[in-house]
């Protein structure tokens, strides 16, 4: 070392100078959230990276050979391509008409309609899945029994892939039911009021105006119901094994399900996925990317109307009306029905004299009910309000931004979709085990495990809102003197709301779902609801189980409600 | 962080305890286990709240409990004990993964005259039973008429119960030990697999014991070739239409029973409290086992399985090389129903 010289200070005066570029909110604020999401994303990919290629003996190929060896695995990847499409074809369907009207009409009760949507969301799958099994089973589904006079037994079979793909399409609806709201609630119907001007009828407008205008939504939504179905197991293990149907995600049962579990093998699926995902993201970037095309929320002021359906209100209320007795009402009825009988039994005269109120009576005399439900509800809150927040800036990022490198802020946000919940807990007990901060065994390891499994869903719901608004807002505040900050807090935001509360509320209901990373990390005290209802499935009360689903419903569905009236209260005003 | 006692000193206080009996026993242990205060317990056994109920009532020791599947209990003992954080005294899981943490060296040895007592497939090294699984042949009474009921596992290969019988895609355990049980009766592994591959192709497979039970007593499926004896037993006592039992006769077997048990960690920061707790179970704790229709580990007069033919589960090949009977009940459920 020499002694200080010019030189030296000058070069020091040059660094603080750096710094205090450096130091403003925008980047301390894009410095805190890029990191805060690759940290979440890596801690769990290097886990699995690491446990893929490398064993005892140093690197490897071997988990590839166990997982994709299988000679029945092109049949397996064959039936998953089909049930993952068909569901996510499916989805997109019902979730793209149903947001539609709910936004764009005047179909009569909103509120209630949209927490109708949600309503298979909030049903835990395996409940989804059995209330199916107990409508449409060929043996003894009630809906066959219904019809057996007209069109003779076992007319409707659930246990096909078609069955898989009618269950898992309509109980993932609601995620792009939601994407779509947003979208919907961000188009500027000038658009389309001018193509109708212009003498082009209605089903051509929604065709070559108002479709193409969500596009961005529309890739958003089609890849993450892809991926989900096909990293689906509830449906195709009640539903599929049953006739030998095999999907991709078997084997990842498979492999773990001993000990020490094939933690290789697992990982070398998830990689397949991983690399299919991430060609997914790339595309939906691609597609939102080119230019102003989706931009409809600009400079110009406009009100969303809703358009008047005339003489087709009461036809289209008859539809909905139709659509949610088949999806929603049928599938609660047989819960609802279920919870009140000591076992499940078909409907007869016994069965109603038998009902009781036991199995609620039962479910409230669990002595971790009521803390179980503050935890979920506690966590739900947290970590939709927290992952909103941080994929709000880091949707900022990716979409406004000109950071080199930013596409990786993206990538890195959607790696814990494809990272199975055991890995993801593993990964992290792992971690903070041993790290020195007392997160282990505090519901704060469950908060960090919430957060990076749904931060996924919230990229892709910020991105999306992201994509239709105009840059020139934004410009237009800084050159009337306002800060990054300012801009992105009184002009950001509140355009960005419908997408941050859809998946909000996305986060919130599918936050009370979460186990397999749960089951694995929380500590007594700690409990959340999603442990008493496996606890519930492991111990043979079913019918108890019931009664948790019609609670949960319940509750979540006037969440949802509340949610919905204060989110019509800010961001873009509907007439 | 539940880090306190040192593992010498769990284990000084184990080999104190083995040495006692009687009253002696259970007097140095509560007097010791209230000094300590508390108890962690990790359970899969989703019986055991009442029996923590009544251990609370019994003693001034508050209990904490981490329920999970078998398999995350194992992982979290794992992840834990390989970090040096002492989250738990006790452990009550399966046979399986019990041997696992045996094998790794985690758990303390248990003494005393109630062990002595217990099943002698129960008293395993490292750890000990306080209940067995049963697996049994079940069906639903509607579907199967009185006098029509399967009487071997044999029978289920025939055509006439294509479609009406179910396996549960995740028993190896029961699977390992009906093989070995047709190998040792003298048939070759070409006609075990045969056997099985026949009764796959009658089969619909379903996923956990809990929704297959259901679905028996809902009527979907007629015959189970492997229910719990306690799923029958609780459904059937809820009035649903499901048995093990034949009108008139004896049940299908051999019956395979696998223990469940408890063990003591040896690094326990409340060894003594863990102590008490396993003294307590295979005491009072047995009887309020049985009301839940679990079958104990120590033979009562009432016993469900006496007079029956029962074999045990290979443990210790199963540990040994527990991917080989995963790989081979994962093909035989895969590929048995190519057969025609």
């Amino acid at each position: 070392m020499t002694t200080a010289s010019p030189a030296v200070s000058a070069r020091r005066g040059a660094t603080l100078g750096w710094l205090r570029r450096l130091g403003t909110p925008k980047v301390i604020i894009i410095v805190v959230v890029a990191g805060l999401i690759g940290y979440l994303a890596l801690v769990p990919l290097y886990y699995l990276i690491w446990g893929t290629f490398f064993d005892a003996d140093g690197f490897t190929l071997g988990g590839f050979a166990r997982a994709y060896g299988d000679p029945r695995v092109g049949d397996m990847i064959g039936n998953s391509l089909w049930f993952a499409v068909g569901s996510a074809v499916l989805s997109l369907v019902v979730g793209t008409a149903l947001a539609y009207l709910n936004v764009r009409t005047d179909v009569p009760f909103k509120g209630l309609f949209f927490a109708a949507s949600i309503i298979p969301l909030i049903i835990p799958g395996i409940l989804y899945t059995i209330a199916w099994i107990f409508l449409a089973s060929p043996d003894i589904g009630l809906l066959n029994k219904a019809i057996e006079p007209i069109l003779g037994p076992g007319f409707f079979d659930i246990f096909t892939v078609w069955g898989m793909v009618w269950v898992e399409g309509l109980h993932l609806s609601p995620i792009v039911f939601l994407l779509m709201v947003a979208a919907f609630r961000s188009m500027d119907p000038s658009l389309e009021e001018s193509a109708l001007m212009s003498g082009a009828s209605r089903w051509q407008v929604f065709r070559r105006v108002t479709m193409p205008l969500t596009r961005p939504a529309i890739v958003a939504a089609v890849l993450v119901m892809v991926v989900r179905s096909l990293e689906s197991f509830e449906v195709p293990a009640l539903l599929g094994l049953q006739n030998g149907i095999y999907v991709f995600t078997s084997r990842i049962y498979f492999v773990l399900r001993s000990y020490p579990p094939d933690l290789a093998a697992a990982g070398a699926l998830a990689v397949g996925l991983l690399v299919l995902a991430l060609i997914g993201v790339t595309i939906s970037n691609l597609v939102g990317r080119s230019g102003k095309t989706y931009q409809t929320v600009t400079g110009k002021g406009f009100r969303p109307r809703p358009m008047e359906l005339g003489k087709w209100r009461p036809v289209m209320g008859g539809v909905i009306v139709l659509y949610f007795f088949l999806t929603v009402v049928g599938p609660l009825f047989v819960l609802l029905y279920t919870s009140l009988l000591k076992f499940y039994q078909a409907p007869s005269a016994e069965a109603f004299a038998s009902m009781s109120l036991d199995n609620y009576r039962q479910l409230f005399d669990i002595s971790d009910a009521m803390t179980a439900l503050k935890n979920s509800l506690a966590l739900g809150l947290g970590s939709a309000t927290l992952v909103m927040i941080l994929m709000a800036v880091g949707a900022w990022i990716v979409v406004r931004s000109r950071i080199p490198g930013r596409q990786l802020v993206d990538h890195f946000s959607f790696v814990p979709l494809v990272i199975p919940g055991l890995v993801l807990g593993l990964a992290l007990s792992f971690v903070y085990l041993r790290s020195p901060v007392p997160i282990y065994g505090t519901i704060f390891i469950l908060l960090i495990a919430y957060c990076t499994r749904y931060m996924p869903y919230g990229m892709r719901y910020a991105v999306t809102s992201m994509h239709q608004i105009s840059a020139e807002l934004e410009e237009s505040a800084q050159v009337s003197g306002a800060s990054w900050w300012q801009t992105f807090r009184r002009v950001l935001l509140p355009l960005l709301s419908p997408g941050l509360l859809a998946g909000w509320i996305y986060i919130l209901v599918v936050s009370f779902r979460e186990l397999s990373s749960s089951i694995l990390l929380y500590s007594p005290g700690n409990e959340v609801l999603s442990i008493l209802i496996f606890e519930q499935y492991e111990n043979g009360q079913f019918t108890v189980l019931a009664a948790l689903g019609v609670v949960m419903v319940l509750t979540l569905a006037v969440l949802v409600i509340i949610a919905y009236k204060l989110g019509a209260k800010v961001g873009l005003r509907q007439d | 962080m539940p880090t306190g006692t040192s593992s010498g000193k769990a284990q000084e206080v184990y080999d104190r305890i083995n040495g006692l009996t009687g009253d002696e026993r259970t007097k140095t242990l509560v007097d010791l286990a209230k000094q300590e205060g508390t108890l962690s317990i990790y359970t899969s056994n989703t019986d055991l709240d009442k029996v923590i109920d009544g251990f609370e009532k019994t003693y001034p020791i508050k209990v904490e409990v981490y329920r999970g599947n078998s398999e995350s209990v194992l992982q979290r003992v794992v992840q834990e004990q390989q970090a040096n954080y002492n989250g738990n005294d006790l452990v009550e899981t399966n046979a399986g993964e019990l041997n696992v943490m045996a094998d790794q060296n985690m758990l303390y040895p248990y003494e005393g005259a109630l062990r002595a007592a217990v099943r002698k497939e129960g008293q395993a090294d490292g750890w000990t039973a306080t209940r067995f699984n049963v697996f049994v042949v079940g069906w639903n009474t509607t579907k199967v008429k009185p006098g029509e009921e399967p009487k071997s596992f044999e029978e289920l290969a025939d055509p006439k119960w294509k479609g009406r019988v179910s396996l549960e895609v995740g028993d190896v355990d029961w699977f390992a030990a009906m093989y070995k049980y047709y190998l040792d009766q003298g048939k070759t592994d070409a006609e075990v697999r045969d056997l099985f591959n026949r009764v796959v192709a009658n089969a619909k497979i379903a996923k956990g014991h809990t929704a297959q039970g259901e679905l028996l007593s809902a009527g979907q499926f007629a015959v189970t070739a492997s229910s719990y004896s306690h799923t029958i037993d609780k459904a059937a006592d809820q009035g649903a239409p499901v048995s093990w039992h034949p009108a008139s006769g004896t049940p299908v077997q051999p019956i395979v029973i696998r223990p469940n048990g408890v063990a003591l960690m040896k690094t326990a920061p409340h060894p003594a409290a863990a102590m008490l707790f396993v003294d307590y179970e295979l005491s009072e704790g047995q009887k309020i086992l049985h009301e839940s229709f679990r079958v104990g580990s120590i033979p009562t007069a009432d016993d469900p399985v006496a007079g029956l033919t029962t074999i045990s589960v290979p443990e210790k090949e199963m540990l040994d090389n527990p991917k080989k009977w995963d790989a081979l009940y994962e093909e035989i459920v895969q590929s048995g129903r190519e057969v025609k």
